[in-house]
């Protein structure tokens, strides 16, 4: 094969990869076998040739002045893609590195149709300062006006000369006195470690320092019609900045406009521009660049986010809610239920309206965050929430209000306690057990009594005698006693369980009284029922022990 | 196997030309056996010979201000210039332009060759005195310092002249988009700055010289780009990388933009400015940073370009403008750009200032600011890159000959390259180049300077020597 044959086909490869670089991520191994297979075939030419140059025209591409390439159209065309941002040569050298041949590949996939991108082909290439990969540049399709340097050269030269001045120069020269003559203070090792302490404490992202000179420009206006325009600014900032990770500056900004508009100094026309950006970031839009960055992973320091949500006006929860049930990653909602913890403290209110979103999983985290602001107004919608369609919904609106309700819920949660699904009945019960008052014990005892009780399972009724025990009072001991020595002829079985399960309260109780009627059953012969009466046997002794 | 070399060699170039500086500067101080010097041997040749071995052999070239490693430039960080610029200017005192180490070294070869380096400090012709020396040596071949051709560097002005006005022919264009409230290609700003940097990176002294020349109609375009060129130029000196010279200097070239929305009657008055008139023109920074700000979408260049500009003339101390309630520190580009600002304002003739300062007066008032107005670090830096006698100005040698600074020696700050005007009888010459750096046989310098002129008090056109 000729060498020329050789560039073809190096050329074809490259059209084909250009495509399929864009489909694969360049973790594929489809990915990887493009660029090897580029590689092998540019090195094992370079390996006799020293050095592969490609000759770009708008349609063709030439080798050793051959075309290589033809491509008509603008779509697709290899060598116009080099040409139009003016490469006019491109020059492969031996030793070219597959990771230099990646970048370049890289480049090569770079949809710029598609990408609103600032760099074109050549600049993406002289960022990438390859060693073994050389180009020329046309920079003249650069220009708008090609005669400017020949004008200006001559204008410049034309300007004012005659050599009577060089001469009269020369005549004064010894004349005059010579000058003070700055010395050049020698750059000291201090110097050095103070520039590079620079460099590194100089940030790509200048948005704070943006915000804080339009803020300052804003008390420079003198025509009402800037202040939008500036507040407009601030906004446009604050979006660039919290979409590149920077929520510093969200709350930078925020602070800003609480300074601002604190008092009567600011201006009316000011303040309502204020306002306006202050609405912005309460929007959905902003609030969803927000999640954005949480959802790509970006980590936020729980201080930050409380910091930014108590600066915010309760008119963001709406947005929050909504981007919470976009979120993709568990972390990302952590950080947006964060938010909403604190913002919805401002109103509870409107954070309560999110259980109606027809989302289920919103739904659950907005009962997540009514119990971790703990506002007993939220009350009176989680009792609604406990009717919700859907169970996971239903046990967490019940463990909410286990923890936050009082006795007025209790006849709701009595409810749940026979709702057909075990595991919300199980969570009725903890929710029972949780408010703890004495109409709680009396809804538990009246349950364990009704005879319907023994047909339960026994993890159901080990949950009930499990949490009386708290209240380890004598009439639940003497309860669990009666139901611990109850025989029965029909349904032995269900009764053996109930038994257990009265074994594992007692045990719970740690009430000595217990532990006569449990030493009884120590080896009997049902080995749920001696296994449950065993440990809490156990449990009972060494609990008097410890406390002897 | 030999691409993991080849990446390697790029990284450990820089590690060996500053461990060649510290097995240098250890052994000025110290005897050869002391400790402290073997140590910096040791090292020195625990970073070659694994190169030799790859390569072959290890070369190191200086071409102009730059060390090259087997053909390969090399770029140090900033923690490492003293010893990078300590080594250059040992090298060019000695004319010494290559040391070819050919084979795997042995800790008394380099004590030779330190030895022989050392004691040729003390010659008048210590690049003759190192080779007779190192005969003997084998394993250690050294060549002269090349001068870089006259055509070599006709070819490199061209490339010069050609970057320096595409780039202000793309920032009146771009100026006048601005005007028109057109879009402004960003691609092409990028494109054009790229090729500034490029130069410095190169032709460092070349591009810098093209700021002295300040006769053009159109001030603001070639001020935009001036400044960009200086800062890019500074950045270089204090270690930024490509990608941040860049942007530096893309920001640098807007950062007069505002002044495009000050009238123009204003902008062009030949006469003093009234008070009213000042306060419009204290307005460009504002407006600078608002035309940024809609020029296109938000992105960092933009949000830092609308930074600069608003404060570029707020001072180091907050003395200047826009006054400001809150005062933050500066911006790190801002404080460049600054610099090269009031550099390049001072040397340059206004509509408001019709006589420009002579550089080494302007090179004089910025120390003056130093501390006060401008970032005295950065001064620091500033001074050290234009040299005593930056590029323009106009000097009278011991040998009664009267020249222009053409180009500054960022190694030897008093010893620029001169062209030379006016011979030692008073005649006018066709501009003939003296290196100040070079000497007799005894080692005195050839040509000197005794003083300076205002170059502007005579009306001398820059131009017609330097472009």
């Amino acid at each position: 094969m000729t060498h020329a044959q050789e560039v073809k086909e190096i050329i074809q490869a490259l059209v084909k990869a250009k495509k399929n670089l864009r489909i694969y991520p360049e973790n594929n191994p489809v990915y990887a076998r493009i660029v090897d297979d580029i590689h092998s075939r540019i090195t094992s030419v370079l390996e006799y040739t020293g050095e592969l140059s490609l000759k770009i025209r708008q349609h063709d591409i030439f080798f050793d002045g051959e075309s290589v390439y033809h491509g008509d159209g603008k779509e697709e065309n290899l060598a116009l893609f080099f040409f139009k941002d003016g490469v006019r040569e491109l020059t492969f050298n031996k030793g070219l590195p597959r990771n230099e041949m990646e970048d370049f590949l890289g480049i090569l996939a770079v949809d710029f149709d598609r990408e609103a991108l600032d760099d074109d082909i050549v600049t993406l290439m002289w960022e990438k300062d390859f060693r073994f990969i050389h180009y020329m540049v046309d920079d003249s399709i650069l220009l708008e006006d090609e005669t400017y340097e020949e004008r200006a050269v001559e204008e410049a030269k034309k300007a004012s000369q005659d050599n009577e001045g060089i001469l009269q120069a020369y005549r004064e020269a010894s004349s005059i006195e010579a000058g003070p003559v700055t010395h050049v203070v020698p750059i000291t090792d201090a110097d050095l470690d103070h520039m590079i302490r620079e460099i590194e404490e100089d940030t790509d992202d200048k948005s704070i320092k943006l915000i804080h000179l339009l803020f300052e420009m804003l008390s420079q206006v003198g025509d009402t019609a800037e202040y939008g325009e500036l507040a407009g600014f601030i906004g446009s900032a604050l979006d660039f900045a919290v979409r590149h990770g920077n929520l510093d500056a969200a709350v930078y900004t925020l602070e800003r406009i609480d300074e601002e508009t604190a008092g009567d100094g600011c201006e009316n026309e000011v303040r309502a521009r204020l306002e306006d950006l202050k609405r912005f970031m309460c929007s959905e839009d902003f609030v969803s660049g927000i999640a954005e960055v949480f959802d790509e992973g970006t980590e936020f320091d729980e201080a930050l986010l409380q910091r930014f949500a108590s600066l915010l006006d309760s008119d963001a929860i709406p947005s929050f809610i909504h981007v919470l049930g976009e979120l993709r990653s568990a972390q990302a909602r952590r950080a947006v239920i964060s938010i909403l913890s604190e913002l919805g403290r401002k109103d509870i209110q409107s954070v309560a309206r999110g259980l109606q979103d027809r989302r289920w999983y919103v739904v659950r985290n907005i009962i997540c965050i009514l119990r971790q602001i703990g506002d007993a107004t939220a009350v009176e919608h989680l009792v609604r929430a406990v009717r919700h369609p859907d169970k996971r919904v239903k046990k967490e609106a019940i463990r909410t209000l286990g923890v936050m309700g009082t006795a007025d819920v209790l006849h709701v949660l009595n409810e749940c306690i026979s709702d057909e699904d075990e595991l919300v009945r199980l969570t009725a019960v903890r929710a029972v057990g949780l408010i703890g008052t004495p109409l709680s014990k009396k809804i538990l005892l009246d349950r364990v009594a009704d005879r319907g009780f023994r047909d339960k399972t026994f993890n159901e009724k080990r949950e009930f005698f499990e949490v009386l025990s708290r209240w380890r009072d004598d009439d639940v001991v003497a309860l669990m006693i009666r139901a611990l020595k109850r025989r029965t002829i029909f349904k032995r079985a269900k009764n053996t369980e109930t038994r257990a399960a009265a074994a594992h309260g007692l045990g719970m109780t740690g009430s000595a009284d217990a532990l006569e009627p449990l030493m009884k059953l120590k080896n009997a012969k049902n080995r749920l029922l001696r296994d449950n009466v065993q440990a809490a046997i156990k449990r009972i002794t060494g609990e008097r022990e410890k406390r002897s | 196997m030999r691409e993991r070399r080849e990446v390697d060699l790029r990284l450990a170039g820089k590690t060996i030309i500053n461990q060649l500086g510290v097995v240098l500067r250890t052994g000025q101080i110290h005897d050869i056996d002391n400790v402290a010097v073997m140590d910096a041997v040791d090292k020195f040749i625990r970073l070659v010979n694994p190169v030799i071995e790859a390569e072959g052999l290890l070369k190191i070239d200086v071409i102009g201000e730059f060390f090259y490693i087997n053909d390969s430039r090399v770029r140090y960080p900033l923690e490492y210039m003293l010893n990078f610029d300590y080594l250059l200017r040992e090298f060019q005192r000695r004319e010494l332009g290559t040391v070819v180490f050919g084979a795997r070294l042995e800790t008394d070869e380099i004590k030779t060759f330190l030895r022989v380096f050392m004691s040729s400090a003390y010659s008048g012709t210590p690049y003759e005195a190192m080779e007779a020396s190192l005969e003997e040596c084998t394993n250690i071949r050294i060549d002269r310092l090349k001068k870089i051709t006259e055509d070599g560097d006709m070819d490199q002005k061209k490339i010069v002249k050609k970057t320096y006005f595409n780039a202000v022919s793309f920032t009146e264009s771009v100026m006048n988009r601005v005007k028109a409230g057109e879009k402004v290609n960003m691609k092409v700003a990028k494109r054009v700055v790229e090729s500034m940097v490029d130069l410095i990176l190169s032709e460092e002294q070349l591009l810098v010289g093209m700021t002295a020349i300040k006769d053009y109609d159109e001030y603001t375009y070639h001020h935009s780009v001036n400044v960009s060129v200086l800062s890019i130029a500074m950045g270089q000196k204090i270690g930024l990388s490509r990608k941040a010279l860049t942007e530096l200097g893309l920001v640098a070239l807007f950062h007069d933009i505002g002044k495009m929305e000050i009238p123009k009657e204003i902008l062009n008055k030949p006469s003093a400015f009234t008070e009213e008139e000042w306060s419009i023109i204290r307005r460009h920074p504002y407006l600078g940073a608002r035309v940024l700000l809609k020029l296109k979408g938000f992105d960092r260049t933009s949000i830092r370009s609308a930074v600069v500009a608003f404060e570029h003339h707020l001072h180091y101390d907050y003395s200047g403008y826009p006054e400001v309630r809150n005062p933050v520190k500066l911006d790190f580009y801002t404080r460049i750009i600054t610099i090269a600002d009031q550099y390049d304002a001072m040397t340059s003739s206004r509509v408001y200032a019709r006589v420009p300062l002579a550089p080494d007066r302007a090179l004089r008032i910025i120390m003056e600011r130093s501390g006060s107005e401008l970032d005295p670090v950065l001064c620091k830096f500033f001074t050290n890159m234009i040299g005593v006698y930056p590029v323009g100005s106009l000097v009278l040698l011991d040998t009664r000959e009267m020249g222009l600074v053409y180009e500054c020696n960022p190694l030897f700050a008093d010893r620029p390259r001169v062209m030379i005007i006016v011979d030692g009888n008073g005649r006018m010459t066709e501009g003939i180049i003296a290196d100040l750096t070079e000497r007799d046989t005894e080692g005195r310098y050839l040509k000197s300077i005794v003083k300076t002129l205002d170059p502007n008090r005579y009306r001398l056109n820059l131009a017609k020597y330097l472009l």
